[in-house]
């Protein structure tokens, strides 16, 4: 057998209390494409990070050609020969091309001469086989065109391995299949390729091996040819569901409240139609790239849709604004908490009122703190958020907890249909099943509630029906009894689709 | 036409404009001041640009890493006095130990703000508004509240920054304007083609990715202070020479010209881009208009100040607005584009 270029053994890393790799392992041998597939949240990006020396694990080491080999930093990882190139490629938007390109270069002495530095990143950009000028701004860059320049900056070194994460995740299918052939290049003239994709059928099209990982941890490593996406599927979703997330009854009356036909953001997404019941919890499912949240906001008014028509309580709407949308009764609670959810410095109770405001304004437009610490109070009982007093900084709360905060701030403005963006992210089992009644009861309370998850458990155990998208499209809405995580998987990743074309 | 303008580096761009404006500028107050453009107006723009010209260097450099240094005119300050007071004691000392003591003291300061910024990840607005007071405080407590005194200096210390290198008519390019422009050439030069110095820029650019490129960013940030005060200490012996009296007001309020002069000067406030020597054309047009009003009647002694600071919001505004539309532009031909290959692939498998 070939003897790995570089070798994972037992890498471990934890995050705080987040353990997001357990004893990984991973081989990888010279001139080969070897992908590595896995959920979101497996650990993919957490081991490219140890990888290319942005993080230290926390336990196990790394084997370079067999040795054991410290990387402490992206500095080593680069002299060892690892490079990395990004979803959303690194570039210096000031800096030009050939600039960019042989920014890490440390062969040429220390004064720069434009004409061989426009000639040395020509000679590599022609190499990749595309047309890019040297002189260009990387301001002006598509992003196809600036992840060329970062191959091009791995190119300029010895390089032994690289990785690449996710690169063809917001490429069109032409510039990814430019793209793949480039991997394929490399790996033939004796790099180590690391292939990361959600895509199967790319996956089929480039690798020569392929590595499923799931919950940090190795779970498999197969040569492409014995291998079908069913078993991927099996391997990345195959996990012991507990109890918790058992899914209840639905709640769902017959009165619509939000029909949605044809939504269409140019360039984004297309063509999304559902509607939503009285009382029903709808979950939007896919990986991530689908552009889920985008229909979300436009639901929300925040990036309105170019194209379709939403149908609010029976009437046609035009949502041009957040602010239209909550005088409407929607309600959006954004998956990402620390930037558009809290204000982590300030207290529990400021936080709660801050979606409506005006209930709390004495007519003289000072606030009522003591009607606003009476709704904190209230809400702290109702949601059981874990606090000593609804003074405390946001920040200072547990993640589930914040999210309870969260949900409160906009239950306090009475929705008739709330927005959940990826409602558990990052919070740990216990609080999780709190979050889930939480959603539950507004639902059986007559609410209307979409929910965008990408844990799958989560949208099997909440959703009365599953609506999947990958790439801006709609791919199915799946009612509850027919939905498994398998079929969600493979509308995700787009397999069924290739099957039915076949 | 945006097409033509994206092929240019936009630095060129914005060193471009600036001149237009610099033309612009004379024009206006040739056609309302009498007797206007002559060789005094150069002589004493060069004289004063001689000490800008450093300073608003020495703040390109920490702006270009995405910082600032609001210490900056301390430093000039403490440096003018205590080489002022060093010569004072030690009337035999050459002018190469007196500018190295200058520089090296300058870049001590700008060690404690780089220390700060850079290791103790201390926002640099706060370091250095912190150190610009404790500079000065330092200076009066080291001063004892006394001055140094054009008597105190050696007489060639004085004589040198007047010393006429070059006439043309009344035009003169005297020792100290000329040694100034040579630093800014120097540091110009170096910023654009020392490999070293295309880490300040990555670093400003893009953080993240200058990690990832395996830049050491904080290494880099401290470097970038350091050189600001060194450049600083420069600064504060130009300041002896010229005026040789100095108190412990010297240099106050040097940190927010400097900072209007390189901003003039099309130094991206967010960091990543900028040049020396648009820095001192900056600070040559800030200089050229505050004296130019001084001779226009029609704008009072008070309302000068606020033309100053219209001027810096015009420039950031302006820039900023042209960049957006660059941008824009930009991004609508990249959207035709990408339209554009979605036709050519849904075609393709329509067929």
């Amino acid at each position: 057998m070939q003897e790995p270029i570089l070798e994972l053994a037992g890498i471990s890393m934890a995050f705080g209390r987040t353990q997001a790799l357990r004893g990984m392992s991973l081989r990888l041998l010279p001139g080969e494409v070897h992908a590595v597939v896995g959920e979101n949240g497996a650990g993919k990006s957490t081991m490219i990070k140890i990888m290319t020396g942005v993080h230290q694990p926390t336990e196990g080491r790394m084997l370079l050609n067999g040795h054991a080999k410290h990387i402490p930093d992206p500095q080593a990882a680069r002299e060892a020969g690892i490079a990395a190139i990004y979803q959303e490629p690194m570039v210096f938007p000031d800096l030009s091309v050939a600039e960019n390109i042989l920014i890490s270069v440390g062969d040429e002495g220390v004064w720069l001469s434009p004409a061989r530095q426009r000639q040395r990143a020509g000679g590599l950009i022609s190499r990749i086989g595309v047309a890019l000028d040297p002189d260009q701004m990387a301001s002006g860059l598509t992003l196809a065109e600036q992840q060329t320049v970062e191959i091009a900056r791995a190119l300029c070194q010895d390089i032994r391995i690289l990785i690449m994460d996710e690169p063809t995740a917001s490429l069109s299918a032409h510039e990814a299949e430019r793209l793949r052939g480039i991997a394929k290049a490399l790996a033939s003239e004796g790099v180590a390729v690391v292939y990361i994709s959600h895509r199967l059928e790319e996956i089929f099209d480039v690798a020569d091996r392929v590595t499923v990982i799931r919950d940090g941890s190795h779970i498999s490593t197969k040569p492409i040819a014995e291998v079908t996406s069913e078993s991927m599927i099996a391997e990345m979703v195959g996990r012991e569901v507990g109890n918790y997330l058992a899914k209840c009854p639905s709640t769902a009356a017959d009165e619509v409240i939000l029909d949605v036909r044809d939504l269409t953001l140019k360039g984004v997404f297309e063509n999304i139609s559902f509607d939503l019941r009285k009382g029903e919890i709808l979950c939007m499912s896919g990986l991530v790239g689908a552009r889920r949240t985008d229909v979300a906001l436009a639901i929300f008014g925040a990036v309105p849709a170019t194209g379709g028509a939403i149908r609010y309580k029976g009437e046609d709407v035009a949502i041009a604004s957040p602010r239209q949308a909550i005088d409407a009764g929607i309600a959006y609670v954004s998956e990402d908490r620390r930037k558009f959810g809290l204000a982590m410095p300030m207290p529990i109770r400021s936080n709660i009122s801050l979606a409506t405001l005006a209930e709390f304004r004495t007519p003289w437009g000072l606030l009522r703190r003591g009607r606003e610490a009476e709704a904190a109070e209230r809400f702290r009982k109702k949601l059981s958020v874990r606090t000593p007093n609804v003074e405390l900084a946001a920040g200072m709360l547990s993640g589930g907890n914040q999210q309870k905060v969260m949900l409160a701030k906009w239950l306090n403005m009475n929705p008739d249909l709330l927005i959940f963006d990826e409602p558990t992210r990052g919070i740990d089992v216990r609080a999780k099943a709190e979050v889930h009644g939480l959603i539950r009861k507004f639902a059986a309370a007559g609410g209307a509630v979409l929910v965008i998850s990408s844990d799958l458990p989560e949208v099997l155990a909440l959703g009365d029906r599953i609506l999947v998208m990958r790439e801006g499209a709609q791919m199915g809405i799946l009612s509850s009894d027919e939905a498994s995580q398998e079929k969600i998987m493979s509308l995700a990743t787009g397999r069924s689709e290739l099957q039915e074309a076949c | 036409m945006p097409q033509f303008l994206d092929r240019f580096n936009p630095q060129t761009l914005r060193i471009l404009a600036l001149l237009a404006v610099f033309a612009g500028v004379l024009l206006f107050f040739s056609a309302v001041v009498p007797n206007y453009l002559n060789g005094r107006l150069f002589n004493r723009i060069s004289s004063s640009v001689a000490i800008m010209a450093l300073i608003a260097t020495a703040q390109t450099l920490v702006i270009i890493t995405r910082n600032i240094d609001l210490s900056i005119g301390s430093v000039v300050g403490f440096t003018a006095f205590a080489t002022g007071s060093l010569v004072s004691g030690n009337p035999g000392l050459g002018p190469v130990a007196l500018v190295g003591y200058a520089v090296l003291l300058g870049a001590g300061f700008g060690a404690i703000n780089g220390i700060l910024v850079a290791y103790a990840r201390v926002p640099a607005i706060i370091v250095t508004l912190g150190t610009l007071a404790l500079f000065r405080s330092a200076l009066v407590e080291f001063s004892d509240a006394k001055s140094i005194t054009t008597a105190n200096l050696p007489d060639w210390l004085i004589s040198f920054p007047n010393a006429v290198l070059w006439e043309f008519g009344q035009m003169q390019f005297r020792a100290g304007f000329v040694a100034a422009l040579a630093v800014v050439v120097l540091v110009h030069i170096a910023l654009s083609r020392f490999r070293p110095a295309r880490k300040l820029y990555a670093v400003g650019s893009n953080p993240e990715a200058a990690r990832m490129a395996g830049i050491n960013c904080e290494r880099t940030v401290f470097a970038a202070f350091v050189l600001a005060g060194a450049l600083a200490g420069l600064a504060g012996f130009m300041f002896l020479a010229r005026f040789g009296t100095i108190t412990v007001v010297a240099g106050l309020g040097f940190e927010l010209k400097s900072v209007a002069a390189a901003v003039v000067g099309g130094v991206n406030i967010f960091g990543g881009s900028g040049t020396a020597i648009g820095a001192m054309i900056g600070a040559a047009l800030v200089d050229l208009i505050d004296t130019s009003l001084v001779r226009w009647q029609l704008v009072s002694e008070f309302w000068r100040e606020a033309v100053l600071g219209a001027l810096i919001l015009l420039s950031v505004t302006a820039d900023a607005a042209v960049m957006r539309w660059l941008a824009a532009m930009r991004q609508a031909r990249e959207h035709k584009k990408a339209v554009a290959g979605m036709r050519a692939e849904q075609e393709k498998a329509g067929r």
